[in-house]
C-alpha cells in the first residue's frame, strides 16, 4: 500500500478525488495529476482504476460530469461535486483522519505490551 | 406499449452514445499525457506507447466504464419519467380544480357510466359467470323432455322414462332422479301446525352434485326401501326456522302428515337445490314408482340429474340420451312417443329464461357507456380547443407534443378513476335497489355483491374509458399545426372544419345509441303494459287465494274429502266481507298441470303429435267467483255426482281448436295417460283464461267438477269486499276453528300473485327504462354541451357576419341548421340500432312488432325534443353575439 508500484486503497481513491473537486471542476487527467502532485509523487494513480471509480461515484450521486472546453480549447468531460459529494467529502475527511490518527498513535507509540518484557 | 425506460431515445439532446462518450473520455486523457512527455523531450511515438502502459488496459476499462453509464442514463430516464408523472399529475388536478364545472360533470357522467355497468355485472356475473354451489358443476347436466306438440320445452320425466335413461346411459358416472316440485306436507310440532316443502329424491342426489350434509350423514341406498326406513334430510334454512337450530336435530323424530321421520342430516347453509326449494328431502324409490302401470310411464312429473364422466361433453351425454330417447319412442310409441328427451347443462337449466333479460341489461349498460364516452371525448375536445393557445406556449416553449398527448392521456385517466370509484359507490346502491326489484326474476343461488371480480372489471372498464376518450383531444392537439394555432389563436378565427366534424360525429353517435335504447325500453315498455292490459278472461281485482292442506290420516277415501271440503267451504263462506267462495286444485298460471287428450270418434293422431291439455278441477262457484263467462252449455252443479259419468267443461279456445264448426257439447273425451279410463262428457263451454300472463293468446283449458274428480290440496279463491287482505286473518281464524290440523298457507290476494308472474319481465322494463332515460340525459348534455362549444367557437365569425349585414335570425338558422343535420345523422344510424336492439328483443316482446312505428316516432320525437331543447342555449347565445366587443 506505501510502495510506489502498489494500487490505493479504493476508498482512498474516492477520498482523494473528492478532495481534489472540492477545489472546483476538474476532468480525470487533471485529477490524476493534481492527486500526484499534491502527494509529492508518492501516490502514484493507477489510471486503469481512476475512470470506473469517477463512474462509480457518479452513479452514486456523488460527482457529475459534464463536457466542457479546455484552455487549449479541447473538449473535455469535467466532474464538480454535487450537495451529496460535498456531504461524503467533509465525512470521509473526518473518519480518515480519525483513522489516520489512530494509526500513527499506534505506529509511534513507546510503550511496550507488558508480554514484551 | 413499449418500455419507457429502455427506449434507444431516452437518450437527452446532444448526448452521445456510452461507448463514444468514454471512448473520447480517455482518448482525452491519453493526449495530454502524449502531450506532457512531448514537452518534457520525449519522441512522439515513445510517449505514445508509454502513456498507453501507464494507462493499463483501456479497452477493458472503456468497457466497463460505458456500462456504468449506461446504467446511470437508464436510471435517469426513470427518474424522469417519474417526474413527468408526477408533473402531468399535479398539472391535471390542476387544471381540473380551474375547470370545477366541467370537471364535476365528467366526474358524474363517467360514474353513472361506469356505475350502471358494474351494477349490470355484478348481476351477470352472479347469474351467468359465478360457478354453481356445487362439485365441478360444470360435469352436471339435466335431461328434460321436449314435448313434440310444443306445449313443453323442459318438461319432466316420467319414472319409466327416468328409469331407462339410468340404467341405459353411458354418459354419466352418478346421476339420480328427484320430483321436479316440491310438495306441501303438514308438519306438526311443539310450535303447532305448518305447512313444510318436501321432495322425493334418490339417495344419490346429494352425492351427485357433490354436496355433503353439514351436520349428520348423506342418504343410503337402504333408506329407499319405503317400507322401513323414515330419513329425512332438512334444509339449514328449516332447521333454524322450525327447530331453532337444535345441536341434536340429528336423530331426532319429526311428524310429516301424521308420519313419524327420523332427521338423519342437515344440508350446508349455502345449498342450493337445482329445482323449487323444499325444506326436507325424503328418500325416493323408482322401483316402488314403476309398479303402477299407468302411471309410471304416462305421468310426468320427475327431474333427472347427472354428473358425467370425466372427459365427457355435454354434447355427447346429449347424443347418447337422444339415442336412447329414439329407441323409447319405437318400444312405447303412445307413451314417450309425444316427446324427445333433451340434455342441457345444469347452469343453462338453472339460469333458464333469465338469459335474455340479462343480456338486454349488458347491452343497454354498454350502450350507456358508449353514450358516456362520445360524451366526454366531445367534452374534452371542446376543452382541448379551448385549450389549444395554452398547448401552442407550451410546445413553443419547448414541450414535446408526445409530452402534450402524454399528459392528456394522464389527466383523461385521472378523470376516469375517480369517475370509476364513484361509479362503484354508485353500483352498490343500484345493486341494493335490484336485490328487491329482481327477487322473483333471478336464480335462486344468485348472490348480488361487488365481489373483487367485478371490481376488478369496473377499474379496468374505468380505465379503457379513460384512454379511449383521452386519444381523441390527444390526437387533436398530436395534429394540430402549433405555430398557426398561436397566430390564429391571438388573430381569431373559427375552429377548423375538422374538429367541427368531429364534434358533430359525436352528437350523431349519441343520438343513434340514445334512439336505440329508447326504442329498445319503449318496447319491452309496450310488451308489459300489453300483459297487464290483455283482457286476462277472469277479474282479479277483490280476490284473496288460500292454499290449504288437510290432515292426510283421517280422509280415506273421495266421499271423506268430498264432505269434508263442503262443509269447510260452508264455514269460510260465512266469513263476513266475503261475497263469493271458489275452490281449485290449482290456481291459474304459466305451469298447471296437463293432460293428454284423446277425441271419441277422432282418429288417434300419431303419438308424436299428442297434445296436452291444461286440466283443472274446480268447484261449481269457481266460473262465477272468478267472473269467467258461460258461453254455451252448463258449468258444474249438484247432478255432477260421484257416481255420475264425467262431467267437462272446455274454454273456448279449445273449442275453436277441436270443433270449429260446433258440436263440441256432448262429445267425449279421454283425458290423462290411462287408454281404459271411462270417457267423460263436454257438458259447457266458458270463456278463455290467460292463465300465464306471459302468453299472448289463451291456452286451451279442461275443467272438471270437484265433486268427480277431489284433491288433496286444495287452493280456495274468495271475493272479498273490501280490500282482500283484510280477510286474511278471519279465514285463517275460521278455518283453525274448523279443524285444528287444518294448515292453511300461500295466503295472497291475485293480483300479486300474477305481479309474481310477471316480475321477470317488469326487471328488464325497469332497468331498460332507467338505462334509457339516463341515456336520455346524458345525450341532451351531450348534444348542448356540443353545440354550446361549437356556437362559441364561432362567435368571431358570427361577430364579423353581423357587422356585414347578417341578420340575427341567419345566425339562428346557421347554428339549428348544423345541429339539425347531424342530428338526422344520428337518427338514421339510429334506426339501424333499433334493428338490432328489436331483434335482441324479440323473445321478451308481446303483442308488439319490433320496429314498432309508435314506440319508434314517440321515442324520435322525445329524443328530438329533448336535443331541441337542448340547442336552444346555444343558438340563444349566437344571436346575442355583439359584434363590437367580440371583433374588438
Amino acid at each position: 500500500m506505501f510502495n510506489n508500484d502498489s494500487g490505493l486503497l479504493q476508498g482512498t481513491l474516492e477520498l482523494l478525488v473528492l478532495k481534489t473537486l472540492s477545489w472546483g471542476p476538474m476532468h480525470g487527467y487533471g485529477i490524476a495529476n493534481w492527486i500526484e502532485g499534491a502527494t509529492n509523487d508518492v501516490l502514484r494513480i493507477e489510471e486503469g482504476s481512476l475512470y470506473p471509480a469517477l463512474y462509480r461515484m457518479t452513479r452514486r450521486g456523488w460527482i457529475k460530469g459534464t463536457w466542457g472546453v479546455t484552455e487549449n480549447n479541447r473538449r473535455a468531460k469535467y466532474y464538480r461535486l454535487t450537495a451529496e459529494g460535498k456531504r461524503q467529502f467533509q465525512e470521509q475527511t473526518s473518519g480518515w483522519e480519525r483513522f489516520a490518527a489512530a494509526v500513527t498513535l499506534a505506529v509511534g507509540s513507546a510503550h511496550a505490551p507488558s508480554w514484551a518484557s | 406499449m413499449h418500455n419507457p425506460f429502455s427506449h434507444p431515445d431516452s437518450r437527452r439532446p446532444f448526448e452521445s452514445a456510452p461507448q463514444t462518450e468514454v471512448g473520447d473520455e480517455l482518448a482525452f486523457h491519453l493526449e495530454q499525457r502524449v502531450r506532457d512527455y512531448v514537452s518534457r523531450g520525449m519522441d512522439p511515438s515513445t510517449a505514445r506507447a508509454t502513456a498507453l502502459e501507464r494507462f493499463g488496459n483501456v479497452t477493458s476499462v472503456q468497457r466497463e466504464c460505458a456500462e456504468m453509464l449506461e446504467d446511470e442514463r437508464r436510471a435517469d430516464a426513470r427518474r424522469d419519467w417519474f417526474e413527468d408523472l408526477r408533473q402531468d399529475l399535479q398539472f391535471g388536478l390542476r387544471s381540473a380544480a380551474r375547470a370545477k364545472l366541467f370537471t364535476a360533470l365528467a366526474v358524474l357522467t363517467l360514474a353513472l357510466g361506469i356505475g350502471a355497468n358494474a351494477a349490470v355485472f355484478g348481476v351477470v356475473k352472479s347469474v351467468l359467470l359465478d360457478a354453481l354451489p356445487y362439485r365441478e358443476p360444470q360435469r352436471l347436466v339435466r335431461v328434460f323432455a321436449r314435448f313434440r306438440d310444443g306445449s313443453s320445452e323442459r318438461g319432466a320425466l316420467s319414472a319409466g322414462a327416468a328409469n331407462d335413461v339410468g340404467i341405459r346411459q353411458r354418459s354419466f358416472s352418478s346421476f339420480a332422479v328427484f320430483q321436479t316440485t316440491a310438495g306441501d306436507r303438514i308438519y306438526k310440532g311443539d310450535g303447532g301446525t305448518g305447512i313444510v316443502h318436501a321432495a322425493w329424491v334418490q339417495p344419490a342426489f346429494l352425492s351427485t352434485l357433490g354436496v355433503v350434509p353439514a351436520l349428520g350423514r348423506d342418504f343410503h341406498e337402504d333408506d329407499a326401501r319405503g317400507d322401513t326406513a323414515f330419513a329425512a334430510i332438512i334444509t339449514h334454512d328449516a332447521w333454524q326456522r322450525l327447530f331453532g337450530g337444535n345441536p341434536h336435530i340429528v336423530g331426532a323424530s319429526i311428524l310429516i302428515n301424521g308420519i313419524a321421520r327420523q332427521v338423519i342430516g342437515v344440508l350446508p347453509r349455502d345449498f342450493v337445490s337445482p329445482v323449487s326449494n323444499a325444506d326436507v328431502y325424503f328418500a325416493l324409490s323408482l322401483p316402488a314408482l314403476l309398479r303402477d302401470p299407468v302411471s309410471s310411464r304416462g305421468s310426468h312429473y320427475l327431474s333427472f340429474v347427472g354428473r358425467m364422466k370425466p372427459g365427457v361433453s355435454v354434447e355427447q351425454a346429449h347424443d347418447d340420451v337422444d339415442a336412447i330417447s329414439t329407441a323409447l319412442s319405437r318400444e312405447y310409441p303412445r307413451d314417450d312417443g309425444p316427446f324427445q328427451l333433451t340434455t342441457t347443462s345444469l347452469r343453462d337449466a338453472m339460469v333458464g329464461d333469465t338469459r335474455t333479460p340479462l343480456l338486454v341489461l349488458m347491452a343497454s349498460a354498454g350502450l350507456v357507456l358508449l353514450i358516456t364516452c362520445a360524451n366526454l371525448a366531445g367534452a374534452l375536445l371542446s376543452r382541448t380547443i379551448s385549450r389549444r393557445k395554452e398547448f401552442a406556449v407550451r410546445v413553443a416553449l419547448g414541450a414535446g407534443r408526445g409530452r402534450l398527448v402524454r399528459q392528456l392521456l394522464t389527466e383523461s385517466t385521472l378523470l376516469a378513476l375517480t369517475g370509476g370509484l364513484v361509479g362503484i359507490l354508485l353500483a352498490l346502491l343500484g345493486l341494493s335497489a335490484l336485490r328487491t326489484l329482481a327477487l322473483h326474476a333471478l336464480p335462486s343461488y344468485a348472490h348480488l355483491t361487488l365481489d373483487s371480480g367485478t371490481l376488478v372489471y369496473t377499474m379496468l372498464l374505468a380505465l379503457c374509458t379513460g384512454i379511449a376518450f383521452g386519444v381523441f383531444p390527444a390526437l387533436s392537439v398530436g395534429r394540430a399545426n402549433m405555430q398557426s394555432t398561436l397566430r390564429d389563436e391571438t388573430r381569431g378565427t373559427s375552429e377548423s372544419r375538422r374538429s367541427r366534424r368531429l364534434r358533430g360525429a359525436l352528437v350523431a353517435g349519441q343520438i343513434a345509441l340514445c334512439l336505440s335504447l329508447l326504442a329498445g325500453a319503449g318496447l319491452l315498455a309496450r310488451s308489459l303494459w300489453a300483459m297487464t292490459s290483455t283482457p286476462l278472461g277472469f277479474n282479479p281485482n277483490g280476490l284473496l287465494t288460500v292454499d290449504v292442506q288437510p290432515p292426510l290420516n283421517q280422509l280415506h277415501t273421495s266421499e271423506d274429502m268430498a264432505s269434508y271440503y263442503a262443509r269447510l267451504e260452508d264455514q269460510l263462506r260465512a266469513v263476513p266481507g266475503v261475497t263469493a267462495i271458489a275452490s281449485a286444485s290449482e290456481l291459474p298460471s304459466g305451469s298447471m298441470n296437463s293432460n293428454g287428450l284423446a277425441i271419441e270418434g277422432a282418429p288417434p293422431p300419431p303419438s308424436d303429435q299428442m297434445s296436452f291439455i291444461t286440466y283443472v278441477s274446480v268447484s261449481d262457484d269457481y266460473f262465477r267467483t272468478l267472473g269467467i263467462p258461460l258461453r254455451s252449455g252448463r258449468t258444474f252443479g249438484p247432478e255432477d255426482r260421484p257416481d255420475a259419468p264425467s262431467s267437462i267443461v272446455i274454454s273456448s279456445a279449445m273449442e275453436q281448436r277441436y270443433w270449429p264448426h260446433g258440436g263440441a257439447l256432448g262429445a267425449r273425451i279421454r283425458l290423462g295417460p290411462d287408454a281404459n279410463a271411462p270417457w267423460k262428457i263436454i257438458v259447457g263451454v266458458v270463456g278463455d283464461v290467460r292463465n300465464d300472463p306471459l302468453r299472448a293468446d289463451p291456452e286451451p283449458i279442461t275443467y272438471a267438477s270437484r265433486r268427480q274428480e277431489p284433491t288433496m290440496g286444495v287452493s280456495f279463491i274468495f271475493r272479498a269486499r273490501g280490500n282482500p287482505l283484510a280477510l286474511a286473518a278471519p279465514i285463517k281464524r275460521a278455518a283453525t276453528a274448523f279443524d285444528a290440523d287444518l294448515a292453511t298457507h300461500n295466503v295472497a290476494t291475485m293480483r300479486s300473485l300474477l305481479s309474481n308472474g310477471l316480475a321477470g319481465r317488469r326487471l328488464p322494463v325497469v332497468l331498460m327504462t332507467a338505462f334509457g332515460a339516463l341515456a336520455l340525459v346524458l345525450a341532451s348534455v351531450g348534444v348542448y354541451a356540443m353545440f354550446a362549444a361549437m356556437a362559441a367557437a364561432r362567435e368571431r365569425e358570427f361577430s364579423v357576419r353581423i357587422a356585414l349585414g347578417s341578420s340575427r335570425q341567419a345566425i339562428a338558422g346557421l347554428v339549428l341548421r348544423q345541429g339539425a343535420v347531424w342530428m338526422a345523422v344520428g337518427l338514421a344510424g339510429g334506426i339501424v340500432g333499433v334493428v338490432m336492439v328489436g331483434s335482441l328483443l324479440r323473445n321478451l316482446l308481446f303483442g308488439v312488432r319490433a320496429l314498432d312505428p309508435v314506440t319508434l316516432g314517440a321515442t324520435a320525437m322525445m329524443l328530438l325534443a329533448c336535443a331541441t331543447l337542448a340547442l336552444l342555449g346555444p343558438v340563444r347565445r349566437a344571436t346575442r353575439v355583439d359584434a363590437t366587443t367580440v371583433l374588438r
